[in-house]
């Protein structure tokens, strides 16, 4: 990390602010006035309902949404001022259902990440290659490389795209969901391989999770959303709350301590186990 | 559809089917009226139950009959098709014209002319095998077709591709045998690309003829296994139906149909696509006036296609297969599109 | 130990290239040499260097010399807008063929000469790139409209667009009682009878659309991934589309104003160049441009000698190679 930006940490530890931000998608609102920071080198986990707007919000600070209202700053960067590669070296996004060619090998996948270090008169460098040698050593797909997309299981898949957004080297990486379709053990492998983005390479990670229970676990920071507002925006121990995941989810719930992690954990109550409100 | 929808279809039906074959009278004497000179529509009909007019018998009987027969059969011939592909893949897209079939019919009669023709471009053969020839090319096209699709033809539109694929080569290899043999010299290829009514003799329509009563008939006779044909694979089986064999009969009864058509007038596209759609919306499902309903709406296409060709185009001889083919690619769009909601 | 992959200066990049380049000398020269009349390189040599008047000199430079210099220019031209097209439309099985791109420049000449005397090379460049490009819109809106741009669906309605084309081609030429020649040249592409002004026409509108297509190569890399994934990356998706589409039309048009509708040397081409290259944009450009031009002036030669003493026309070779392909692509699921 150069002088400049331990300077910053020291002096602001936000490296996002959002300020107002509202988004429609036609004629709809999708998200009203919403202001959030978040904070550098942690891991951020947007959570709430579907269609609360988690996936918009997260979309719009990639900037992939144009919002209607309202202005969001990276450091002291205004996004809209910035030019596509520019951004793209500093925020990198997994889309949620992300694809490409069957018969794209991984190494080839991993090397779109370099794309916004690339220029015309200069398409490859040392750099480069350093930088997906480094992205694949650390997601584990070293020894997938020459293997075709089409034929890895989900989680490998899943490996490959995060080594991609890796290979981008960007402070800020956004994960859509990650999980949504991966098995239990690949739910984790892949959780833990987020952890060690923020705790190994530094990054900070910015992410949309419907699992009450993994955001709890995994995020430092929670931010509930419901109906394109935030709700609430804290630690997890501070915010699972048996009244916010009722407000949130509109599910009944108690909540204990997680007796592993010391995280809060969310056992959603049946319906003849409800009290009536 | 509700019930009550369907029962008025079903009931309005026998008169819907009377209404399409008057349309179809009307047009085919508008058919033999027109022409260079106009014959008055009395005049067409006396002349055809028999009465002689001086210079008009002979104009009408030789020249613009012909013409006209032969378009109704072989317009019918790829509506009924048409009709039976359709409800055998249970394909609202499927065709002749789109699984390849007229493709493979116009190779083969090509083929023929080429390889069975002497220098002075005479066939040294009788003109009654070209329908033989082109059969075979359909079965042929029809077979290839399904043997590449194999389990895949199960999906509607990708057996469409695999027919489109085969139409595509063998379209190609059309225009190289075009060019080998006597055809190119007698100039009978565009008829062979698009599909002409002009030039036919009452020799080449009494083989049609002879050729489509009896696969008609068979038409008819098999009919009856139409409606269980429209469940899957295992329903259809457990009322009695060997589906995936009477479908390959079905198969080769529609090729054949399609090939016969095709013998003498060439590839004409689109109209085995159209109309039994119409004939399904007009009259319902009930198989008997479906396919006669198909029969007459394919037959007046055709006709009408002929007559729009000479009334737009005389005394130029333009293809009367490019008519269906330029209203009938936007329908099969319609389709497709249509067919996407749906899913 | 695996190799890391850096394209553009690894050897077998560069032996590969050298290959190429010398095969395609080779099909030049034989394209020169072979045909109704054979020719020894000693007579091409005189022809063209010491022209003498002979009848085998004038077949050489007025026959034999312009198609042998066409066929490569289309080839490659039709090669590159093949691997644009699969690429834009994220669809092994697109390209100007099977999306009905040929057939609609193939149809705006046609209409533009007969209906409007436009006869010069410039004026039905023109048409020729402009029928592309509104035949790739109304193929890719219709597509659209349908709610889906599923690969199959899409090659459907290019391919009903490109027949529509055809029919309406061969009404305006029968109407306008043109010899079956032309008409089947219309309909199917060939690089025979065209005069050498044509080749040197066409050759700057080619090379600048292949330049262009280089250009393209990186962006088009990441459209490789959908369009979040190419977004996050920094790809300005609408810019990359439209020039990519413009480029198709200019290479599309071209070729189909200098050849005819040469069918399925562009669905051909990128498939085989994929299995060299693999997916790169930067190589697979240029090897799709070397292959395609040395895969259309073979297929020119065989024209030649397929029905001999008669010509075929190239693009009833193509097409029945191309078809067969796409059989086979769609048999292993490829789309």
């Amino acid at each position: 990390m150069t002088e400049a930006t331990t300077e910053a940490t020291a002096t602001r530890n936000a490296v996002i602010s959002i300020e107002e931000l509202s988004l429609d998608y036609g004629k709809v609102n999708v998200l009203h006035s919403l202001s959030l920071t978040i904070p550098r080198g942690k891991i951020t986990v947007l959570a709430g309902a579907n269609g609360c707007g988690k996936s918009t919000l997260l979309r719009a600070i990639r900037r992939l949404h144009k919002p209607s209202g309202g202005r969001i700053f990276l450091e002291e960067l205004n996004i809209h001022g910035l030019g596509e590669k520019a951004l793209a070296r500093k925020i990198g996004l997994l889309a949620q259902s992300p694809s490409a060619p069957e018969d794209m090998t991984v190494q080839e996948l991993v090397r779109l990440g370099r794309y916004p270090h690339q220029t015309l008169l200069q398409p490859w460098s040392a750099g480069d290659t350093e930088a997906i040698e480094q992205a694949m050593a650390g997601t584990g797909v070293g020894d997938l490389r020459d293997r075709r997309l089409g034929s890895l299981s989900g989680g490998q898949l899943q490996r490959a795209w995060i080594a991609m957004v890796l290979a981008q080297e960007t402070d800020i990486i956004c994960l859509d969901e990650p999980v949504n379709h991966l098995d239990l053990a690949h739910q984790l492998e892949c959780l833990e391989l987020v952890h060690r983005l923020k705790e190994q390479f530094g990054r900070t990670v910015v992410l949309v999770l419907h699992d009450l229970n993994l955001a709890a676990r995994y995020g430092d920071t929670l931010v509930f959303l419901r109906g394109g507002k935030i709700v609430a925006t804290g630690a997890p121990a501070d915010l699972v709350t048996e009244e916010l995941v009722a407000d949130v989810f509109g599910v009944q719930a108690r909540i204990i301590t997680d007796p592993v992690h010391g995280r809060p954990l969310c056992i959603p109550l049946r319906l003849s186990e409800r009290q009536s409100s | 559809m509700t019930m009550p929808a369907r029962a008025l279809a079903s009931s309005r039906a026998p008169f819907v089917l009377v209404a399409i074959v008057l349309l179809f009278v009307l047009l085919a004497s508008t058919g033999v009226a027109f022409g260079s000179t106009w014959i008055p529509l009395s005049q067409v009909w006396d002349v055809l139950l028999g009465a002689e007019i001086r210079g008009k018998t002979v104009i009408i009987l030789q020249f613009r009959l012909p013409r006209v027969v032969i378009a109704a059969l072989a317009g019918g011939g790829f509506a009924v098709a048409g009709y039976l592909l359709q409800r055998v893949t249970r394909n609202d897209l499927a065709s002749p014209g789109i699984l390849g079939v007229v493709d493979g019919a116009a190779l083969a009669v090509v083929c023929f002319l080429a390889a069975l023709s002497n220098e002075s471009n005479a066939l040294v053969t009788s003109i009654a095998y070209q329908p033989v020839a082109a059969a075979a090319g359909s079965i042929l096209a029809i077979f290839v077709v399904f043997a590449f699709a194999g389990s895949q033809a199960a999906s509607a539109i990708r057996l469409l591709l695999f027919g489109t694929a085969v139409a595509a080569v063998l379209k190609s290899l059309t225009v190289i045998a075009m060019l080998v043999g006597p055809v190119y010299q007698a100039g009978q290829a565009a008829r062979w690309i698009a599909g002409a009514v002009n030039e036919i003799n009452w020799n080449e329509i009494r083989i049609t003829a002879m050729g489509m009563l009896p696969l008609m008939l068979i038409v008819l006779i098999v009919a009856r296994k139409l409606p269980p044909a429209d469940l899957d694979e295992t329903s259809a089986r457990s009322v009695g139906l060997n589906l995936p064999t009477f479908r390959v009969h079905i198969f080769v009864l529609a090729a054949a149909i399609t090939a016969l058509s095709a013998a003498f007038v060439g590839g004409v596209g689109f109209i085995g696509l159209m109309a039994p759609h119409l004939a399904r919306r007009l009259i319902g499902r009930t198989v008997h006036l479906g396919l006669v309903g198909s029969f007459f709406i394919g037959a007046s296409m055709l006709v009408g296609a002929d007559l729009i060709v000479r009334l737009l185009f005389s005394p130029t001889e333009v293809p009367a297969g490019t008519v269906p083919a330029v209203i009938g690619a936007p329908y099969f769009l319609y389709l497709l599109m249509r067919n996407q909601r749906h899913d | 130990m695996r190799p890391i992959a850096i394209p553009t200066s690894s050897r077998p990049a560069i032996s590969l290239t050298i290959a190429l380049w010398v095969t395609l000398t080779m099909v030049i020269l034989a394209s020169i040499a072979l045909g109704y009349r054979q020719y020894w390189p000693s007579a091409i040599w005189r022809a063209i260097f010491a022209f003498d008047g002979s009848e085998s000199a004038v077949v050489i430079t007025t026959l034999r010399i312009p198609r042998a210099l066409l066929a490569p220019l289309v080839g490659a031209a039709l090669g590159v807008a093949g691997v644009l097209t699969q690429t834009l439309a994220r669809n092994r099985i697109a390209s100007p063929d099977t999306l009905g791109i040929n057939a609609g420049a193939a149809l705006a000449v046609v209409a533009s000469s007969v209906w409007f005397g436009v006869g010069s090379i410039a004026g039905m460049s023109v048409a020729a790139i402009s029928g592309a490009l509104a035949t790739s819109l109304l193929v890719f809106g219709v597509a659209a409209s349908s709610g889906g741009f599923s690969p199959i669906r899409i090659v459907l309605v290019g391919v009903t667009v490109g027949g529509l084309g055809y029919s309406i081609v061969q009404i305006i030429l029968t109407t306008n009682e043109a010899q079956l020649k032309e008409l089947l040249f219309w309909l199917t592409g060939s690089f025979a009878d065209r005069p050498i002004s044509f080749a040197i026409g066409g050759a700057p509108v080619v090379l600048v659309g292949l330049m262009v297509a280089w250009m393209l190569a990186q962006p088009l890399d990441a459209l490789q991934a959908d369009d979040t994934t190419a977004a996050n990356l920094g790809v300005p998706l609408a810019v990359v589309r439209w020039s990519g589409f413009l480029t198709v039309s200019l290479l599309t048009g071209a070729s189909v104003c200098m050849a005819g509708p040469v069918g399925f040397v562009g669905f051909v081409v990128p498939h085989v160049a994929r299995r060299f290259v693999g997916l790169g944009h930067r190589r697979l450009i240029i090897t799709s441009a070397l292959i395609g031009a040395i895969y259309a002036t073979t297929a020119d030669v065989l024209a030649r000698f397929i029905i001999y003493p008669a010509e075929a026309p190239v693009g009833a070779i193509t097409s029945t190679v191309g078809g067969t392909v796409l059989l086979i692509l769609l048999k292993r699921r490829v789309a």
